[in-house]
């Protein structure tokens, strides 16, 4: 089953549940190692301290102070790189292989942090309505782009299909 | 000679899109070569062509797959759009109505 029919799946049934998939979005804390999770749901283990059934509902001022003193940031070319890295290795598709695309695309994610507060892909332009701006994230769900089906690549090339 | 407003030939273009960076030699030959005068607006670090942009974003959301995206080429007379890392002379020639 590919991705966009699970997700088209997981939507209906919020829908049919009565709930709004964005609303129903909320913090949970595992309380065993303060691991902090954002989502409809917790995860059954946590990832980090492998605890089954460990997360609890917690606000958002507590989850966001519980985060305050961890100061890790994804603010240089290199970094943006290693973590599209890491994402690629872990599934089907492989990082574009002109280099200097490549960290081109990473100081345009990087510039529009700093001037739009999100790493925006610089292929793309925001609309000013923040749900629809927030699927521009880099790297976006480029698995349901026209891009994607046809020629097996996201919007601006960044990740391309790993030939088998 | 600038184009009168409403009549333009438009690229919105992103300073950090590696597929614009590709793309100016192409529509530079392409304007030496057919005389047509096309504007080049950036988007990303001027928010004023932005919303031009986002004005004409029906037509350029169409031609982008559903969402706005760099590089577009907009042309204010016709209101035809396109959209992409794969447009040529050939393209910009069926866009902007002349001879490639």
């Amino acid at each position: 089953m590919t991705r966009e029919i699970q997700f088209f799946i997981f939507r209906a049934l919020s829908f049919m549940n009565g709930q709004n998939m964005n609303m129903q979005k909320r913090f949970w804390r595992c309380h065993v190692c303060n691991d902090i999770h954002y989502g409809i749901k917790p995860p059954e283990t946590c990832p980090t301290c492998g605890v089954k059934n460990a997360f609890v509902l917690c606000d958002r001022s507590e989850s966001l102070n519980i985060m305050s003193d961890v100061h890790y940031a994804i603010d240089t070319s290199a970094d943006v790189i290693n973590a599209w890295k890491d994402f690629a290795q872990r599934s089907d598709f492989k990082l574009w292989e002109e280099e200097e695309s490549v960290r081109t695309l990473s100081e345009g994610v990087l510039e529009n942090m700093r001037n739009k507060g999100l790493k925006f892909c610089p292929c793309r332009i925001t609309t000013g309505d923040r749900e629809k701006d927030l699927k521009l994230i880099c790297p976006c769900n480029f698995k349901s782009q026209q891009t994607w089906k046809e020629y097996g690549e996201c919007w601006c090339g960044l990740f391309v299909k790993k030939v088998k | 000679m600038m184009t009168e407003e409403g009549k333009r030939l438009i690229w919105f273009y992103g300073r950090e899109c590696p597929h614009c960076r590709a793309l100016h030699p192409v529509v530079d030959k392409f304007m030496a070569d057919t005389k047509v005068k096309i504007e080049l607006l950036e988007v990303w670090h001027d928010e004023q062509n932005a919303q031009l942009m986002r004005k004409f974003g029906d037509a350029i959301s169409e031609a982008c797959g559903g969402s706005l995206g760099v590089p577009a080429f907009y042309s204010e007379k016709t209101g035809k759009a396109i959209c992409g890392a794969r447009i040529n002379e050939e393209k910009l020639a069926k866009w902007a109505g002349v001879q490639a």
